[in-house]
């Protein structure tokens, strides 16, 4: 990653003065504000980058809980982070002040298979919950594509989502408790936790997904489910997206819930099998990956009618994995398709939009004449079962003024997923990349509530500002870029980037 | 519907003598009643309330209003009765919208003629309202393996005392746009705002649909059978351990004290393993699985049972799901009770004279991880017992919502926790 623009809204006075007093909390070596080693911080997964004037790594609630209380006293912006892959820019510090980082609160408190739940900090990497949870049979269900370096932590901040939310939801409906450190300093404890509900309003599930404009999260409590027994992976060749898209909306009328149903656009399947020969058909228009799970004769008898359901509606080819081995091969190129398209390109620009399923042939179809009338190449690589589009700009960003253009493209792919009744985000978040956008969604009366909720938490408007709500034409303090800079980094080919 | 669609709403109508006995609310009758016609007319109609202020009891169907505490006032009844359309249905993408004042069965007939439902199935349907089901966050028996009204509802417009009509969520199915407000008004009582129209996910109807009766002498394993299923990968979509008295009240008899009823829907083969698995566990803890001929509406009776009327209480613990024997062990003889230990509920049904002990023991026995709450009582009775126990941690963030959105406390006031 290029460096971050040198910005400090603090005096240094001040700045020190808060140093000294975070320091008595965490201990010397886990607050600083050297500006190199603030650089690690300044960026997440989305282009956007800005330096903090503290970095400060707490060890417990209570540590936390006191960093809070003393931002809010000092009135100075609190950003948490956590695994930082965050593609909306959600943890990028865009009004300075101090960027509270939880790797040293990465450790699994409880896994209580009685009770069917466990109990985390939000340090803890999505997949190394599922890791753990593996020998006494269960998983976590929730699995962003990024599960492996991704936080559960970060994961309640935007209300991640993943392949399999198809059957068993998003983050908030396996979350059922809270520790949280409020702007007050004040721990405390919501949700039913081990229960399957609390009196009293449903905080939990208005803090998951709130990108920590409220409060900071401490502490999570977490739905655990028994591993399946089989799961069955097939994948359905098409001509075209357009016929892909009709095969699943057949799929989802007969009846079947598949736990995946994920989509890749021609160009995607050429960049995916230039990087990792996952074997699906290079002449195909589109490739359908289709998962379903169950005890063994159940899953294959699905996995057959499933199949017959693909060739009825237009398949040129229908495989169905026949051992574990075959099943990760086809998943192995979905996984890895972001990664792929530096094959393709120097950069691109991933979007998260969201158009009932039987919009997606008519979006579809409008995004290709977007690539058309620019031509800026655009792939397709997305949770076809609910919905949720990942367009993939390619470009180059160090042409002058590619990258712009690309914004603007985003912004009107964004605009059409609006109009055909979806929603401009459906698990990235709107971080800061999508504020303005969140207007295509939101009227001002819509907005209007949502600030008063806010500021019930976060008076003084300290907790991650600058993102989520429009700034009225304004650009975050710190967003200041010198003439030419190349705002987007490069995501080179080979990274390990996961949507 | 007396008053044309559009036309301006009266800061309340007048309410007849009958109008008044049949929406009163605690034994408290209201002086005026409005139906608006939409959302954008029913915030019109808070703004008038607002103003005055008046305060402001919602009706949907009436099912639930013996839950919460009586009303400190009541001004207006609020009622959601001529809001009832669909406003938007696309089978294929398994959603829809619909107003608040839509009566659950009717919603369901509108899904069922497309092979599909909304898998949540509180009392009452018949005359039970989404937005009433939303409001009161009703869950009926299916709750451990569909989850309950917060994994449906992907989408709000509500009605606020500032006039507004203010959206939240969407009509897609993944959305993590703006904040989650569906979530703040499920189970809020109409407390913070009034639930005008609801999006929701629905599902296909399951192919299969089994249930299995096993009969046992004590209630500890009969509860433990349903534990260990509930922590399998077949897991019923309802498991129920009723007493000899509740299973009588569902229609059923039986010569043993206990009875576990499993319920297992899905795909065919599906369902048909899974009722295996059941008889298995069944038979391993000891319970006696007998081919009895199930009447119909069993299930149908063993949801309307956590829904009495008359001089019943009905006490209703909720509790980590490892303390469930715990807690079934402790409920006094009686009381009739139905216990889902794969959601860690436990229902009670007590008489008036004997609820307020019982209410104590228990919630001390449920302990600082679970709740017990008084979810039916008449009017009498409610006024001798504490309805929600103490409040929770996070109270005065509660408060402090309430006050954002409801300034004056219009809306429902002293129904809710703490007296909000």
């Amino acid at each position: 990653m290029g460096a971050g623009v040198p910005f400090s809204q603090m005096d240094s006075g001040d700045r020190d003065r808060l140093l000294a007093r975070l320091r008595e909390v965490v201990g010397e070596r886990y607050a600083f504000a050297d500006p190199y080693e603030m650089r690690l911080y300044q960026y997440d997964a989305s282009p956007e980058t800005a330096l903090p004037d503290i970095v400060v790594i707490p060890a417990t609630s209570e540590e936390v809980a006191r960093v809070v209380k003393i931002c809010a006293e000092s009135r100075v912006p609190l950003t948490p982070r956590s695994g930082a892959s965050s593609l909306a820019g959600g943890t990028v510090p865009v009004e300075g002040g101090v960027v509270i980082t939880f790797a040293r609160m990465d450790r699994i408190i409880e896994i209580d298979t009685e009770n069917l739940r466990a109990v985390v900090q939000p340090g803890v990497v999505n997949l190394a919950l599922s890791q753990a949870l593996r020998p006494h049979g269960y998983y976590y269900a929730p699995d962003p594509s990024s599960q492996g370096a991704c936080t559960i932590g970060g994961n309640v901040a935007t209300n991640a989502g993943g392949p399999h939310t198809l059957i068993y939801g998003v983050t908030v409906n396996h979350v059922t408790g809270l520790e949280v450190a409020l702007p007050s300093g004040e721990l405390v404890r919501v949700g039913g936790c081990k229960s399957a509900e609390a009196i009293g309003y449903d905080l939990t599930g208005l803090l998951v997904g709130s990108e920590g404009t409220m409060a900071v999260v401490t502490q999570i409590w977490v739905k655990i489910q028994p591993l399946p027994p089989v799961q069955k992976t097939l994948m359905a060749v098409y001509p075209d997206v357009a016929t892909a898209s009709n095969a699943v909306s057949a799929i989802v009328r007969t009846g079947i819930l598949p736990a995946a149903i994920e989509m890749m656009d021609k160009l995607s399947i050429q960049a995916i099998e230039a990087a990792s020969h996952a074997g699906y058909p290079l002449d195909a228009g589109a490739v359908l990956l289709l998962e379903v799970d169950g005890i063994p004769a159940v899953a294959q008898e699905l996995g057959e009618r499933m199949a017959k359901v693909c060739r009825d509606n237009g398949a040129t080819e229908v495989r169905i994995a026949r051992n574990e081995q075959e099943r990760q091969a086809l998943w192995k190129g979905r996984k890895g398709a972001f990664s792929a398209m530096g094959r393709l390109s120097s950069d691109f620009y991933v979007m998260d939009g969201v158009v009932p399923r039987t919009k997606l042939p008519e979006t579809l179809a409008k995004i290709d004449a977007i690539s058309e009338r620019t031509g800026f190449k655009i792939c397709n690589v997305f949770h076809a079962g609910d919905g949720n589009l990942h367009p993939l700009v390619l470009f180059d960003a160090f042409q002058p003024g590619q990258y712009e253009a690309v914004l603007r493209i985003g912004d009107e792919i964004l605009k059409l997923c609006a109009q055909a009744g979806g929603s401009v985000t459906g698990e990235h978040g709107i971080g800061l990349e999508k504020r303005e956008n969140i207007r295509y969604v939101f009227s001002d009366d819509d907005l209007e509530v949502m600030d008063r909720v806010r500021r019930v938490f976060d008076p003084h408007l300290l907790m991650n500002p600058g993102k989520v709500f429009p700034g009225n034409g304004l650009q975050p303090s710190a967003l200041r870029y010198p003439p030419g800079y190349p705002r987007r980094q490069a995501v080179a080919g080979g990274e390990d980037l996961w949507v | 519907m007396g008053v044309k669609a559009g036309a301006t709403v009266l800061p309340g109508h007048q309410i007849t003598v009958a109008d008044q006995h049949r929406l009163s609310v605690d034994d408290l009758l209201p002086s005026k009643i409005m139906h608006p016609g939409d959302a954008e007319d029913a915030a019109r109609g808070l703004r008038l309330c607002d103003l005055t202020p008046a305060s402001v009891v919602v009706w949907g169907g009436g099912t639930q209003l013996r839950l919460g505490s009586p009303p400190r006032r009541y001004d207006i009844a609020f009622s959601t009765e001529r809001m009832t359309r669909l406003l938007e249905y696309e089978p294929a993408d398994l959603t829809c919208r619909v107003e608040a004042g839509m009566r659950l069965s009717d919603l369901q007939a509108a899904l069922g003629a497309q092979g599909q439902r909304l898998p949540l199935d509180p009392p009452h349907p018949e005359r039970a309202t989404v937005g009433g089901m939303v409001a009161a966050n009703t869950n009926g028996l299916g709750r451990a393996r569909y989850g309950t009204v917060r994994d449906w509802v992907i989408g709000i417009a509500v009605a606020y005392p500032s006039g507004k009509v203010a959206r939240a969520g969407g009509k897609v199915v993944k959305n993590v746009a703006g904040y989650d407000l569906m979530k703040l008004h499920i189970g809020a009582l109409g407390t913070l705002g009034v639930v005008a129209e609801v999006n929701l996910k629905v599902q296909a109807i399951p192919e299969g649909d089994a249930t299995v009766l096993g009969h046992f002498e004590a209630a500890a394993p009969a509860v433990a059978a349903g534990l260990q299923l509930a922590r399998s990968y077949l897991a019923p979509s309802a498991a129920i351990v009723l007493d000899r008295r509740a299973l009588w009240e569902c229609g059923l008899t039986a010569d043993w004290r206990w009875t576990l009823a499993l319920r297992f829907e899905g795909y065919a083969r599906e369902v048909e393993a899974a009722r295996d698995q059941g008889v298995g566990v069944i038979r391993d803890a000891g319970g006696r699985v007998e081919a009895a001929d199930l009447p119909p509406a069993f299930w149908d009776e063993a949801r309307e049972w956590s829904a009495p009327d008359g001089d019943v209480v009905l006490l209703r613990a909720i509790a980590p799901i490892a303390s469930i024997p715990m807690l079934a062990d402790a409920v006094p003889p009686e009381a009739s009770v139905i216990i889902q230990p794969a959601a860690g509920v436990v229902d009670l049904r007590v008489a008036p004279s004997s609820a307020a002990p019982t209410l104590q023991r228990m919630r001390s026995l449920a302990g600082d991880e679970g709740q017990v709450v008084v979810a039916s009582a008449p009017p009498s009775v409610k006024l001798s017992l504490d309805v929600w126990g103490p409040p929770p941690p996070g109270f005065p963030i509660m408060r402090a919502l309430k006050q954002a959105l409801d300034p004056n406390g219009i809306l429902n006031p002293g129904r809710f926790v703490g007296g909000t």
